[in-house]
């Protein structure tokens, strides 16, 4: 006789206390990050009779042929395609959002119209001194604000160029764990609970990988990743037991481009990429901001030259500097505002030039170019904030579909509690039955 | 089967409750300010219009301030005017009184030296000052509109007074210069004020029958002076109207202003109010209906 009851029971009763350990651990995983739902598979042991002993009964119990991991990976490609697109948002949102803030909490546009108000107040009367001091006051105010603004954008830009530096080193330290990964895999058997936790360290370093950048991933058959950064084209990052280095490099408006192993490479998506697109219109902003306060100084001190100021000398600049960084008021006293055209005497209440200044100030229009500057950042906010948010439903619907396959159910962990118990409770009676019919044999003769 | 994974109830049920409870702050936001934006992005748009709005609202208060200038500009002149003018009539009153054959040398010369003291007084009200203390009739001067020249009164300002924005793209001549007061034409050739009063008052203290026909001779001048005066008065008037006109649409403006911009940026309490109360029952709902699904678990049942 082939089969022994008492071992059938035995290997069935260890099979069941296995399906209870990976319950057990399903339980406890239940809100891990990244873990997926291990289930068990319990195949039947037998083997057939030799020669001549078909009509044996050859049984062998059961074994765990396998702790499988649920996770579906065109569902975790779509976690991590939809999470990268997120993050570029989200990092291009916040640069845009704190531009926005930059030009509008430093107050530069209403200093504009205080500026054109005490030029109009002046016109009431050119020689007035306390008019005259007005319009100096003003002007500093109005080149401070730049200045504001100027400085505000630097911090802009000086904060995302940092966070996007930090972004490259945890990149080159995620690229370095995925190679330990890689060769762990390798070593590791099929179908062990080893190889599940290793998958679910990959699958878990790939998700944050594509948080900084697009990424493409090859899967081995033994569970080893090549990734490769980037798009058009995509550097290779990650391969086998070796991981390249990622690197950033600042021109000199201020953005970024990255290279793997010095070949440039394009992020694509991710917070790299988002930092690149808030750098860049960073760049543009401030390129126009600066255009509006050149525009404006040269305005106001062209016309300072054609007049005469109220001792009747030539007039001078009111402001030095040509950025919005460098502008600032070179006038001390209000009495050098050449408000009386060339040839007028000292003390003349001709407001000419003062109206001739007004007409090229209303010709360039800072305030208006400064309200069309605001529109188009605040708009581009509220478009990247509808972008952002679609982008955010479809990351986190992804996430749920991903959760939903791979995520652990507690009600369906109870009831598998509650199944493998019995299992284990029946393997117990079934070699209780075994005692019992060796009992029954050992007291035949008695 | 579908795996209801314990993890996403979790996601699901806290991205829920977190998007509501969001939704229901801003609203309270905007009933805290009364704005519908709290930052341009808000609605890029309306924030631009607001901006301009506010900024239309900063140079009214200026155009304001400028037309009030002016008024009280052209209120002294106006005043100067007619003390001018009353001036003139005395004058006129004792050229008649000089005229008089009856009266005798001494009397005239007595009226020759009231007419010149009056001559001194319109020397004083051609020079008098605005409210910024500059020179009210002499144009753009910095110095005084006339100047004492031996003996002859000259205009020594500039002819030209510069005009004052008072918005919409309008100004106003906030005044008048000397000449277009005191300049007249006679039969007699053009004339100023200060020469016909001069003139009298010597020919009156010279005495004789020269005296007596300068007085009734000086009455087609003084008339012309006049006439001069009061059609200056006419025109100042003309001029406070247009200010008051301007001030009215001023006024007018700022109405609509206002009302566009709380059109425009304003929150409408009634709505956004119930908005919040609908927004708060879901948020409440959600609450408890998590609460009671993440109690249904079967390991309550395990015993």
């Amino acid at each position: 006789m082939a089969s022994d009851l008492l071992s059938i029971a035995a290997s069935g009763a260890r099979a069941a206390r296995g399906a209870l350990d990976v319950t057990a651990q399903n339980i406890a995983n239940a809100s891990s990050d990244g873990y997926v739902r291990r289930s068990l598979r319990i195949e039947e042991v037998s083997a057939s009779g030799g020669a001549g002993r078909i009509g044996d009964i050859s049984l062998s119990g059961a074994r765990i042929a396998e702790i499988r991991r649920n996770a579906d990976s065109f569902l975790q490609g779509e976690v991590r395609r939809t999470s990268g697109d997120l993050q570029r948002a989200n990092t291009e949102l916040v640069g845009l959002r704190n531009m926005e803030s930059a030009l509008e909490q430093s107050g530069v546009f209403t200093a504009i119209v205080e500026f054109e108000a005490v030029l109009q107040q002046l016109a009431g009367d050119p020689i007035d001194p306390s008019r005259r001091a007005a319009v100096v006051a003003e002007a500093d105010t109005l080149a401070n604000k730049f200045n504001i603004t100027a400085s505000g954008f630097d911090s802009v830009g000086a904060g995302l160029r940092f966070e996007a530096e930090a972004q490259v080193s945890n990149a080159n330290i995620v690229g370095a764990e995925l190679a330990r990964v890689n060769l762990r895999l390798t070593r590791a058997g099929v179908g062990s609970s080893d190889r599940a936790a290793l998958l679910d360290q990959r699958d878990q370093l790939l998700e944050r990988l594509a948080g900084f950048s697009s990424i493409t991933t090859t899967f081995a058959s033994d569970g080893t990743v090549a990734v490769s950064l980037g798009s058009n084209p995509a550097r290779s990052f990650v391969q086998g037991g070796a991981a390249s280095t990622l690197s950033s490099a600042t021109a000199a408006d201020g953005t970024l481009s990255f290279a793997v192993d010095g070949q440039a490479v394009t992020p694509g998506s991710g917070a790299l990429a988002g930092a690149s697109l808030a750098l860049t219109e960073l760049a543009s902003v401030r390129g126009r901001l600066d255009t509006i306060a050149a525009g404006l100084a040269d305005a106001v001190n062209n016309a300072q030259a054609a007049g005469v100021a109220l001792d009747g000398s030539q007039g001078q600049p009111l402001f030095a500097g040509s950025t919005a960084g460098t502008l600032r008021v070179a006038m001390t006293d209000g009495r050098g505002l050449a408000t009386a055209p060339a040839g007028a005497a000292a003390g003349s209440r001709d407001d000419a030039n003062l109206n001739a200044l007004r007409k090229s100030l209303a010709g360039i229009d800072p305030a208006q170019q400064l309200s069309g500057l605001l529109f188009d950042v605040s708009s581009k906010v509220a478009g990247r904030n509808v972008t952002q948010s679609a982008l955010e439903t479809i990351a986190s619907s992804a996430r749920v579909s991903l959760e939903q396959q791979s995520g652990v159910d507690l009600d369906a962990e109870a009831a598998n509690l509650i199944r493998f118990q019995q299992a284990f409770q029946a393997s117990g009676r079934a070699m209780q039955t075994a005692s019992d019919i060796f009992d029954t044999l050992l007291g035949i003769g008695r | 089967m579908i795996n209801l994974s314990t993890g996403a109830f979790y996601e699901r049920g806290t991205r829920q409750i977190g998007s509501l409870r969001a939704q229901a702050e801003s609203l309270q936001q905007q009933i805290g300010t009364g704005e519908r934006l709290e930052r341009s992005s808000d609605d890029p748009v309306a924030a631009a219009r607001l901006r301009m709005i506010s900024r239309n609202e900063r140079i009214a208060t200026v155009d304001t301030r400028n037309s009030q200038l002016a008024e009280a500009d052209l209120s002294l002149t106006d005043r100067t005017l007619s003390s001018v003018a009353d001036l003139v009539v005395r004058v006129r009153e004792l050229a008649v009184q000089a005229s008089n054959a009856t009266l005798s040398d001494d009397q005239r010369a007595a009226i020759g030296v009231e007419v010149a003291s009056l001559r001194e007084n319109l020397v004083l009200l051609a020079n008098s000052r605005n409210i910024a203390g500059h020179s009210l009739l002499g144009g753009q001067t910095a110095g005084a509109a006339y100047a004492d020249n031996g003996g002859v009164i000259q205009f020594v300002g500039t002819t030209e007074v510069t005009p004052l924005e008072i918005g919409e793209g309008q100004s106003v001549v906030p005044g008048l210069t000397g000449p277009e007061i005191f300049q007249f034409d006679t039969a007699n050739g053009s004339k100023d004020l200060f020469t016909v009063l001069g003139d009298l008052a010597t020919a009156l203290k010279a005495g004789g029958q020269g005296g007596a026909d300068a007085g009734a001779a000086s009455l087609v001048d003084l008339d012309a002076g006049l006439e001069k005066v009061t059609t200056a008065q006419t025109v100042v008037g003309a001029r406070l109207n247009w200010i008051d006109l301007m001030s009215e649409r001023r006024e007018a403006n700022a109405e609509r202003v206002a009302d566009e911009r709380s059109n425009v940026g304003g929150a409408d309490i009634a709505v956004t109010m119930s908005r919040l109360q609908e927004t708060l029952t879901v948020l409440e709902a959600t609450q408890a209906s998590f609460v009671r699904l993440a109690n249904l678990s079967l390991f309550s049942m395990l015993r």
